[in-house]
């Protein structure tokens, strides 16, 4: 009796782990196949935020394509590239540097097709406490704190300019801190952690705006020349069809129809426009020679 | 001098001066360019402006946010979280499994005697042993960040991870509890001709099966932790969100998410200990009754977890498989090696160890501190008020992993490797405190009574009464957490805390694979290190 209860429950516990591998993969393929657009952001902003931001965007794409619209919310920058690069995205808003990443991890074939009007002209902010610290040159010896690694208008476009201006971030700077977002970056140099920071222009309008910034401590001494930025990119094999439809889809949002209008204050955006590779070179280019790429 | 004198001087002077003096110079000349590599500043956390930015932060955790948009997030992601832990053990079972059974040197005929294929079954174990040490030698968060560019975003790096780090670690213990019982009836099924199989389930099981449902059942308390933790790189549950929480200094959301995890802790440790003593019974009264019917019912409970779990994660395994994935996965791996053995890349490596050796050590130290502090009251020395406001403190130091310490300290002290050893510290007062308690509740009294007895002070009846009772032990703890802190050291880089993480996170960022590579392997190396260093030293002091 014993023993047959017991050769019962291994053999119960033994289908029981079989099945708990086999159905969820069967599931799980299932599911792949689906009608769905797969969506994603680089995590400048909150996901819930990012999630919140997107959900009328997300509705409207839903009702141009016809297709179902999921967006997955991600934490690390680089895994929405290597994302895109192996399939799991269709579609992901990056920033310019992510996007050249993006390009090169693809061989070429991601294809950026829509930007921001301000995204064509996009500058980033020095910020400082310190009252000695006038231009780039009293940067050396200071601590200094950029955004994620991976950002450009955080990280990359304002090392390149600190390059041109002579002076390098690996040698010149006492400590180089990467505070991973461009809000905590103000916060750093507000609390003094950091001698002075840089970040992108459209959160720190935004956070002088929102007055959740002492401009009377922190101040502007230094703003970029301007570059190319954000952008919606798709992966390079996505159905041309779709893609012309995702282009359109873009392009006829018009900040003047009222049922538009909550979706283009979301995406903080004034118009849409279309954009293509040529103009990330100049990003590329920046990336190499401040030995960001390899 | 008269002799009288001589001898009334050489008593009072302590005998051991001499040597304890060297020592505590050795002490300090040690000590000290590791506080300097940590970058020992206790001033900062004290300076008005970071004080204030703190207070800031904190006060905004009240009140706890409690949106109705948020708290569905947050039920999602503690779903997930749970999710997560469980899908992730029962991989790592799957994993462990036959990895033990492979590895038991009692579970072989080769390791008998002398026979045809001892030395390839030999050379065999070898081989799976150094795969188990790498598989657990390289911690979860890494496998989880490399996991989230291969399978894309979401839990299922997460459970992979898991499955891969407590798979080895699961298969280590597995083999040395089956090792460490009577291994006699195995040896006789094996010379009677029975299989490797037939000797686990007949020959060990019987003996072990207690032990090893009760470390895998611990095992799931601690993936629970760490899948928390893994939402940091990206692989979903509540730690993703905490940690956009923390950057965007969210206060509200923080608090709230805090709460929940300590919930959560709290639950799965007290399931887990009532998991633990169900199978204590069965052990103990149930013997004859084979696995007894509660155990079935808790054995069916589990297994419907198990799914519920894989369902809910909706992993596709099935697309993992297909020859485009293996092919991408092969190509990713690939573009890891060679790993970039530069002169220069290794001395900044070799910066990143060093540098994760010292917030170790350092931590740990003031951990030692802080917990001989918090384990006296505790132990109830100054009675029950003190006894109780001690051991909660401990409790909530303990509580709050140390990536969460340490993006709190981070802003606190600012990046940087002293908001590592803050946060290692923290944590680890916590531990360690709740250690050094419950070891003074336990070290005989009569030395120290005696002492008071013969009109001895407190103060000289604890050191030389108590103390040296418990020292050893309390020794064998922080060298214990030590040895844990190193690991964990080498993680808190990913939220800016300086050491190996920050190198292999900014390389990682910028996919620079073949630097990354070096990062991986040196840490690997250090817990191999460390592993060994700390099982001799263990063996000396036993």
């Amino acid at each position: 009796m014993n023993h047959t209860l017991r050769r019962l429950a291994l053999k119960g516990a033994f289908v029981c782990a079989l099945a708990s591998f086999l159905v969820p993969s069967l599931i799980g393929s299932a599911a792949a196949q689906e009608n769905v657009l797969r969506v994603s952001a680089i995590p400048d902003e909150a996901p819930t935020e990012l999630q919140r931001k997107f959900a009328p965007l997300g509705k409207y794409l839903e009702k141009e394509t016809g297709m179902k619209v999921s967006f997955v919310p991600v934490s690390d920058y680089a895994a929405v590239v290597e994302s895109l690069a192996t399939k799991k995205l269709d579609l992901a808003w990056l920033g310019g540097f992510t996007f050249v990443q993006a390009k090169i991890r693809t061989n070429g074939t991601a294809i950026p097709i829509i930007q921001r009007e301000e995204d064509a002209k996009f500058t980033s902010k020095f910020v400082t406490a310190d009252p000695n610290i006038k231009s780039y040159v009293d940067l050396k010896g200071k601590t200094f704190a950029f955004g994620s690694p991976s950002s450009t208008s955080g990280h990359l476009m304002p090392r390149f300019f600190l390059q041109q201006a002579g002076i390098a971030a690996d040698k010149d700077f006492r400590n180089v801190a990467f505070s991973g977002a461009h809000d905590a970056t103000v916060a750093f140099v507000a609390a003094g952690k950091a001698d002075a920071g840089v970040l992108n222009a459209s959160v720190w309008d935004k956070l002088v705006e929102a007055k959740k910034v002492d401009t009377d401590k922190v101040r502007v001494f230094a703003t970029t020349p301007p570059y190319f930025d954000y952008n919606w990119t798709v992966r390079g094999d996505l159905d041309p069809a779709l893609v012309k439809k995702l282009t359109e889809a873009f392009l006829k949002l018009d900040s003047k129809n009222p049922e538009h209008a909550e979706i283009m204050q979301l995406q903080r955006a004034s118009k849409f426009i279309p954009t293509k590779r040529e103009n990330y070179d100049g990003i590329e280019k920046a990336a190499q020679s401040a030995g960001l790429l390899k | 001098m008269t002799g009288v004198a001589a001898l009334r001087a050489s008593a009072m002077s302590d005998p051991a001066a001499r040597g304890r003096a060297t020592s505590l110079v050795l002490g300090l000349v040690v000590l000290w360019p590791l506080l300097v590599i940590a970058e020992f500043k206790p001033a900062a956390i004290f300076e008005a402006q970071n004080l204030k930015t703190m207070a800031g932060f904190l006060a905004a955790f009240l009140p706890p946010e409690t949106g109705q948009e948020f708290l569905v997030y947050l039920g999602r992601a503690t779903l997930e979280t749970l999710a997560i832990a469980t899908a992730g053990i029962v991989l790592a079972f799957a994993l462990a499994m036959p990895l033990a059974l492979l590895t038991t040197r009692v579970l072989s005929v080769a390791e008998i005697g002398p026979g045809p294929g001892r030395r390839r079954a030999q050379a065999l174990h070898y081989l799976l042993r150094a795969v188990l040490t790498v598989l657990r030698g390289i911690p979860e968060l890494v496998w989880a960040l490399v996991f989230v560019r291969v399978f894309g975003l979401g839990p299922a790096a997460g459970v992979l991870a898991l499955a891969l780090t407590y798979g080895g670690m699961l298969a280590k213990v597995y083999a040395e509890i089956l090792e460490s019982g009577d291994t006699r009836p195995a040896r006789a099924i094996l010379e009677a001709g029975g299989s490797r199989l037939q000797a686990l389930l007949y020959g060990l099981l019987p003996g072990t099966a207690q032990e090893l449902t009760s470390y895998t059942v611990y095992r799931w308390e601690c993936a629970v932790r760490a899948s928390v933790v893994m939402g940091f790189v990206g692989a979903g549950g509540l730690g993703q969100l905490m940690d956009q929480a923390m950057k965007m200094l969210n206060g509200g959301e923080a608090s709230t998410i805090l709460l929940t995890f300590l919930a959560l802790v709290l639950a799965a440790d007290a399931l887990s200990g009532f998991l633990r003593r169900q199978v204590g019974e069965a052990g103990t009264g149930g013997r004859r009754s084979g696995i007894g019917s509660v155990g079935v019912l808790l054995g069916l409970a589990g297994a419907a977890a198990a799914a519920i779990s894989f369902v809910y994660l909706g992993i596709g395994f099935g697309a993992l498989l297909t020859l485009e994935s293996l092919r991408s996965i092969g190509d990713f791996t690939a573009s890891f090696f060679p790993p970039d053995l530069s002169p220069q890349w290794l001395s900044r490596v070799g910066y990143g160890v060093i540098e994760t050796l010292a917030i170790s050590a350092v931590g740990t130290l003031l951990a030692v501190v802080g917990g001989v502090v918090l384990a006296l009251p505790a132990s109830g020395r100054y009675g029950l008020a003190a006894e109780q406001f001690a051991r909660f403190f401990l409790n909530t130091l303990r509580s709050v992993p140390e990536l969460v310490w340490a993006t709190l300290t981070a802003l606190s002290v600012g990046l940087g490797p002293f908001a590592g050893v803050l946060a290692l510290a923290l944590h680890t007062t916590g531990v360690l405190g709740r250690l050094f308690a419950e070891a003074l509740q336990n070290a005989p009294p009569q030395p120290r009574d005696a002492l008071r007895d013969a009109g001895a002070q407190p103060a000289a009846a604890f050191l030389y009464g108590t103390l040296p009772e418990v020292a050893p032990q309390w020794l064998a703890y922080a060298l214990y957490r030590w040895e844990m802190n190193i690991r964990m050291a080498a993680i808190l880089g990913f939220v800016g805390a300086g050491g190996l993480g920050q190198l292999l996170y900014f390389e990682l960022s910028l996919f620079h694979y073949a630097q990354a590579c070096t990062v991986i392997v040196a840490m690997l190396l250090l817990s191999i290190a460390v592993d060994a260093a700390s099982a001799g030293a263990r063996r000396r002091l036993a």
